[in-house]
């Protein structure tokens, strides 16, 4: 009978602890160190919340209205440290990759896009050999 | 005993189910489709994910802001909305709508220096968050700072409004308030299509024909989000004036033409460019309606 109760509130712990694991991605950290490794001349539009929601989720991924003649940059940063762990993958409206962060087998901090095109594009960030599943990504964007 | 066995039974299974309950790629597809196709979508339940994914894909006006400096217009005060009309938003509706006509105007009046019209239309933003009482979301006292500094660092300006709207979109929703989040992002988007219809008619400038052709895609997102919330106050009116406006845009063409980007990495940084090409097809008619369309439905929503 004690095992028992014990075993259920083992059982009660080890949930709890994989809610408050899975919430503590806290991705407004992230966005303002990726903020911080834009390059100059290139104007903050918006931020995408990375939460892999402690590796239940596999894909985070946003629809973007991309302008033609505008470069846009992409910048990641997750709790891994850097990039680690974390890649940002541009699709064009048919789903043709366009770019990914993670080249010749490094994951790269983001990219820059040279739109030609106006559209919509898919942002998708997967996670690879993460240990947080968790970061952030901002877009930028300049003439 | 029994019932603790029981009670063992039912918390294995909500964990179980717990773990799971992450979206699946199904999901994710639903999501995809229904941005991709928007007829389709207006037509299914939609979810908050997709509505929010289209809430975060609408452009940042301040793209079209800087794209109008760029083109060489001069900076006319009369072209904005006149601050002092904050008070005579007394609806929820006409409050978010309105915040974003005037978060537009406070870009457009930064990016030109105009210090004190940015500080008018920063007050008229505040009492409007205020009213909306999203109000502790909006940093006012850093941004009338960076207003105010002599040395003003326009880049860090911006960024900060930016990210401060951002910032209120993401609490209204988190806050199941959608319906005034894609008030604020239509009214930001009609101010800032207005003052490209009105430079044009100045300038007759090519690159802003082809971006007013352009806000197609953008006017069909906004109406998709817009429809979910038809049965609420004033929404059906708003509806209506921009279908009257899609109509036209739907007679608009955006030709693509694919082609595989190209790919450079210098120095751990990954540029790719786009080899695809876009070309807008508008007719001269088809911009006079625009514009004469957009002043009316703007001029509404001010008045």
């Amino acid at each position: 009978m004690k095992k028992l109760i014990f075993l259920i509130g083992f059982l009660f712990s080890s949930f709890l602890f994989t809610l408050t694991a899975s919430a503590q991605c806290n991705s407004e950290l992230y966005v303002n160190k990726s903020m911080k490794s834009l390059e100059s001349g290139f104007q903050y539009s918006k931020s995408y919340r990375i939460d892999g929601r402690g590796g239940n989720r596999r894909k985070v991924e946003y629809t973007c209205v991309f302008s033609k003649d505008t470069n846009y940059q992409i910048r990641i940063t997750g709790k891994d440290g850097g990039a680690q762990g974390l890649i940002g993958t541009l699709y064009d409206s048919k789903r043709n990759e366009l770019v990914s962060s993670f080249y010749n087998n490094k994951f790269l901090e983001g990219w820059t896009f040279k739109c030609r095109a106006t559209g919509i594009y898919y942002l998708s960030f997967t996670f690879k050999n993460s240990k947080s599943y968790c970061g952030a990504a901002v877009l930028a964007f300049r003439r | 005993m029994k019932k603790l066995y029981l009670l063992f039974f039912a918390i294995s299974s909500f964990w179980a189910c717990s773990s799971n309950s992450a979206p699946s790629n199904e999901t994710e597809n639903q999501m995809a489709t229904a941005s991709a196709i928007p007829e389709e979508a207006s037509i299914v339940k939609v979810d908050d994910d997709i509505i929010n994914d289209i809430l975060q894909s609408i452009p940042s006006p301040l793209e079209i802001s800087l794209l109008i400096k760029e083109v060489g217009s001069y900076y006319n005060k009369a072209d904005l909305n006149d601050h002092n009309k904050v008070s005579s938003y007394s609806t929820n509706f006409d409050k978010a709508l309105n915040l974003g006509i005037y978060g537009t105007d406070l870009g457009y009046s930064n990016i030109y220096n105009k210090n004190q019209d940015a500080l008018n239309y920063l007050n008229s933003v505040q009492n409007l968050a205020e009213g909306l009482t999203i109000g502790q979301f909006f940093d006012y006292a850093t941004l009338k700072s960076l207003a105010e500094s002599a040395d003003q660092n326009l880049d860090a300006l911006l960024r900060t409004t930016t990210a401060n709207f951002e910032k209120i979109n993401y609490h209204l929703r988190q806050q199941k308030r959608e319906h005034l989040s894609i008030l604020l992002l239509t009214g930001g988007w009609v101010e800032a299509l207005y003052l490209t219809t009105l430079v044009h008619q100045r300038t007759n400038n090519e690159v802003l024909r082809e971006k007013i052709g352009e806000q197609k895609i953008v006017l069909d997102r906004i109406l998709l989000v817009l429809e979910v919330y038809k049965t609420r106050n004033g929404f059906a009116e708003l509806i209506a004036d921009l279908k009257k406006l899609q109509a036209i845009y739907d007679q608009i063409e955006i030709e693509t033409v694919y082609e595989e980007p190209t790919m450079v990495e210098k120095d751990g940084v990954l540029v790719v460019v786009d080899n695809t090409k876009s070309v807008v097809n508008i007719t001269d008619r088809d911009i006079d309606t625009i514009t004469s369309l957009t002043k009316s439905i703007r001029n509404k929503i001010i008045n």
